[in-house]
């Protein structure tokens, strides 16, 4: 019960995400089919020096701290030596697109859309970031996992300790379990 | 019978209904949340991921909305003795139209080299990872058939269910008046944990 408790806000997210992907196609038609937009949020000259022969990893890390906005990124170069840094920030997702040639550094920010943040959250996973906070997320999903799967099991078990809701509860189990077994053949 | 009755039989019996669908959502959330791990014990084995099917000339243009792709998909598709399964349409370059089906166990993979005038089949060999997460991931409304729908029917009933778990084991929850003071330490660590993953992240 306790561990329920402590990780309801995981499952709240978790199923009201998967309503929103689910319905993938309303928000298609509210905000059209393309990501949502970024807007430019600042333009500077970055004066700071990136060591000889940096690789695009380390060059995206010093931009981000220069700019305090430190976590979660991906990043590349193209072919004109442009870095374009991405940000996964949860709640506001940036851009930071640095110009060799004339040191600028773009800051620019998605939109706010809800359906977007929700997806964000729902797939934010994995221990590669290198981040402690992303790590710390990446347990709290595993516990989220690890908690599932203790229901199921701890659920079963009370369910055939109350003998009074063995036959409803077998209805309402295999019930289930056929309807699934049906999936899994046909689709 | 009183309401707290109702809502213990509730939270009982839908959690035994969904059970199938709680454990599948658990058990593929591993693969996702490790995939790493799984891609490289993968690629210890050295196998192909794809294998060619069939290749045939083909000389067609491609439309440019996204609902007369999906359509010449499916022309596609039948035309390589493929039928019944989802699909789904992706322009990947000007030169190259991917379409891929698939079903909880088996995918295929059209390539419609719009240049070299010629059509590639091809079938990705079976991992039990990416099953699960195929199954994990299953869901919308744009594929055509009852039964395509139905799962996702489903999948908007699991949702539902979590949430009415939330709503009933809190209020199962708040009738223990001996649980009340460990579990709002219990409540209130997890939200707070949430928010600052939520801000911070």
């Amino acid at each position: 019960m306790y561990l329920a408790l402590f990780l309801f806000p995981w499952m709240l997210m978790y199923a009201v995400s998967t309503l929103a992907m689910n319905h993938r196609a309303l928000f298609v038609d509210l905000y059209g089919p393309d990501p949502a937009p970024f807007q430019m949020e600042r333009k500077a000259v970055y004066d700071g020096v990136f060591p000889e022969h940096a690789n695009p990893g380390a060059i995206a890390r010093q931009l981000l701290a220069s700019a305090g906005l430190q976590g979660a990124h991906g990043v590349t170069r193209r072919t004109d030596g442009t870095i374009v840094v991405n940000r996964h920030d949860l709640l506001t997702p940036r851009r930071l697109t640095y110009s060799p040639a004339d040191r600028t550094l773009i800051v620019e920010k998605m939109s706010p859309r809800g359906n977007a943040f929700l997806e964000r959250f729902h797939r934010r996973r994995g221990y590669a970031t290198g981040y402690r906070l992303d790590t710390l997320w990446a347990v709290s999903v595993d516990l989220v996992i690890a908690a599932m799967l203790f229901w199921v099991l701890s659920g079963l078990w009370m369910w055939w300790e109350m003998k009074a809701t063995r036959a409803v509860g077998a209805s309402a189990l295999l019930t289930g379990v056929g309807l699934f077994v049906l999936y899994l053949g046909a689709l | 019978m009183t309401f707290s009755h109702i809502n213990r039989r509730v939270h009982l019996y839908l959690g035994l209904a969904l059970l199938p669908w709680l454990f599948m959502y658990g058990v593929s959330s591993v693969p996702f949340a490790h995939n790493q791990f799984f891609n490289q014990r993968d690629k210890t084995k050295g196998l192909p991921d794809w294998t060619l099917r069939s290749a045939r000339p083909l000389e067609r243009p491609v439309p440019e909305s996204a609902a007369a792709l999906r359509s010449f998909g499916a022309v596609l598709l039948t035309e390589s003795g493929i039928e019944g399964t989802n699909f789904g349409a992706y322009r990947q370059s000007p030169t190259q139209l991917h379409v891929y089906s698939y079903t909880f166990w088996k995918s295929t993979r059209l390539t419609y080299f719009v240049d070299q005038k010629r059509v590639v089949v091809e079938d990705r060999r079976f991992r039990w990872d990416q099953f699960l997460t195929g199954m994990h991931a299953r869901g919308g409304f744009e594929q055509e058939g009852f039964l395509q729908n139905s799962w996702s029917v489903v999948v908007d009933l699991v949702c539902l269910g979590i949430l009415t778990w939330i709503a009933s084991g809190l209020y199962m929850w708040w009738a223990l008046p001996d649980q009340r003071r460990w579990g709002w330490l219990a409540i209130a660590a997890g939200t707070a944990a949430f928010a600052v993953f939520t801000v911070r992240l």
